[in-house]
């Protein structure tokens, strides 16, 4: 290998099949030309890395934009999996639906109006709650009645056995009362009898 | 290059699908790439935004036409340098425009901002298609078959497009990064 023919660039730039590299740094040996000529190379490849990159000032905008994204015809026909996913869930509806259009017809159960039920014992309540209370104090009036008119004749009762015991002891008292005066009419006769 | 080849090649597959997420991820990955790739080319930042939004959207909605989805980073360059140069067509007479010049920087030691600018400077001063076989070579990692394919030209002239672009680069950046302060 010359000078001339010596692929230093390509050297640099990692470009060379390994028997080619080979080859080159064995010139470079020999050759203190190319040697120098690499190192200006290797100096020049330098400086072009201390090239700072560059920021763009606003990022690429479209890429979240929706209007680009597939409609849903196109995700749901662009996947196998979602295909046999899909294929499943049909399946499973099927089935579900299957089930419910051949059950057996059940009672029809009342439809349950817990505010319209509310209402009507409500009005009935108020429908029936006079007369119950009417009907409750006519009750107790009567209780009542009952008991006072016991009690008057347990009263009258009571009243006219002590007024007969009272009559009874002043007849005892008149009777004592007379038996003396007798007794004392008995002895003043004796007594005038005998002077 | 291999992993980011399989993460690609996933992400755009899904994106086939119907996933915008996943072209997200794409996006997110190659923006700053690629705006810098051609921001080198067209000189301009707001070109280089609009054209990257371009660049994006044609991606995206050509996405099934990518034969290879592992090629994505070579495909995705290929519409941005269809891109780049047909602005450049149209805009013929500013799309050269004259660089600031160098000289100056070249007197005493460099840091590391005015050895960038100097780099700038030096891209700038190359003909479009030699500073873009350094921007896809040096800064995008591509090989020569891939640069080849983006370029659509044969390996031959890309070779030669970047040789004769680091020849010119040799003389004015070498003895610069020389002098630079690290």
């Amino acid at each position: 290998m010359n000078c001339n023919h010596a692929d230093l660039k390509g050297y640099l730039l990692g470009e060379l099949p390994p028997d080619e590299r080979r080859q080159v740094e064995e010139h470079l040996k020999v050759s203190p030309a190319c040697q120098e000529d690499l190192d200006r190379l290797r100096l020049t490849h330098t400086a072009l890395l201390a090239l700072r990159d560059e920021e763009p000032s606003r990022r690429i905008a479209f890429v979240s934009d929706k209007v680009l994204a597939p409609n849903w015809r196109q995700r749901f026909w662009s996947a196998a999996p979602r295909l046999g996913f899909a294929s499943a869930a049909l399946l499973a509806v099927a089935i579900v639906s299957h089930g419910w259009l051949t059950r057996p017809p059940q009672p029809a159960t009342p439809t349950l109006d817990a505010a319209a039920l509310e209402r009507q014992v409500q009005a009935e309540v108020q429908r029936r709650l006079p007369a119950a209370v009417a009907q409750a104090v006519a009750e107790s009036e009567a209780r009542q009645t009952r008991k006072m008119a016991e009690v008057l004749k347990a009263a009258e009762e009571r009243l006219s056995l002590e007024t007969r015991g009272q009559l009874v002891a002043v007849q005892e008292a008149f009777d004592l009362l007379n038996k003396r005066m007798n007794i004392m009419y008995v002895a003043s006769s004796e007594v005038g009898g005998a002077r | 290059m291999i992993l980011r080849e399989v993460e690609d090649r996933d992400l755009v597959l899904r994106a086939r699908r119907g996933e915008v997420d996943a072209y997200n991820v794409l996006v997110s990955r190659w923006e700053r790439r690629v705006f810098n790739y051609l921001l080198r080319i067209v000189n301009d930042r707001q070109d280089s935004e609009d054209l990257s939004q371009e660049v994006f959207l044609k991606a995206y909605l050509s996405l099934k036409k990518l034969v290879e989805p592992s090629r994505f980073a070579p495909w995705l360059f290929r519409i941005a340098h269809n891109e780049a140069f047909s602005l450049m067509r149209r805009r013929r007479p500013e799309a050269e425009a004259e660089p600031e010049a160098t000289g100056q920087l070249t007197a005493s030691r460099m840091y590391p901002q005015e050895l960038s600018l100097a780099v700038a400077a030096a891209l700038a001063r190359l003909p479009a298609e030699q500073r873009e076989a350094v921007l896809l070579k040096v800064y995008q990692g591509f090989k020569f078959e891939e640069m080849a394919e983006i370029l659509e030209c044969p390996v031959s002239t890309v070779k030669s497009r970047l040789y004769t672009a680091l020849d010119r680069l040799k003389d004015v950046l070498a003895p610069l990064s020389e002098r630079s302060v690290s």
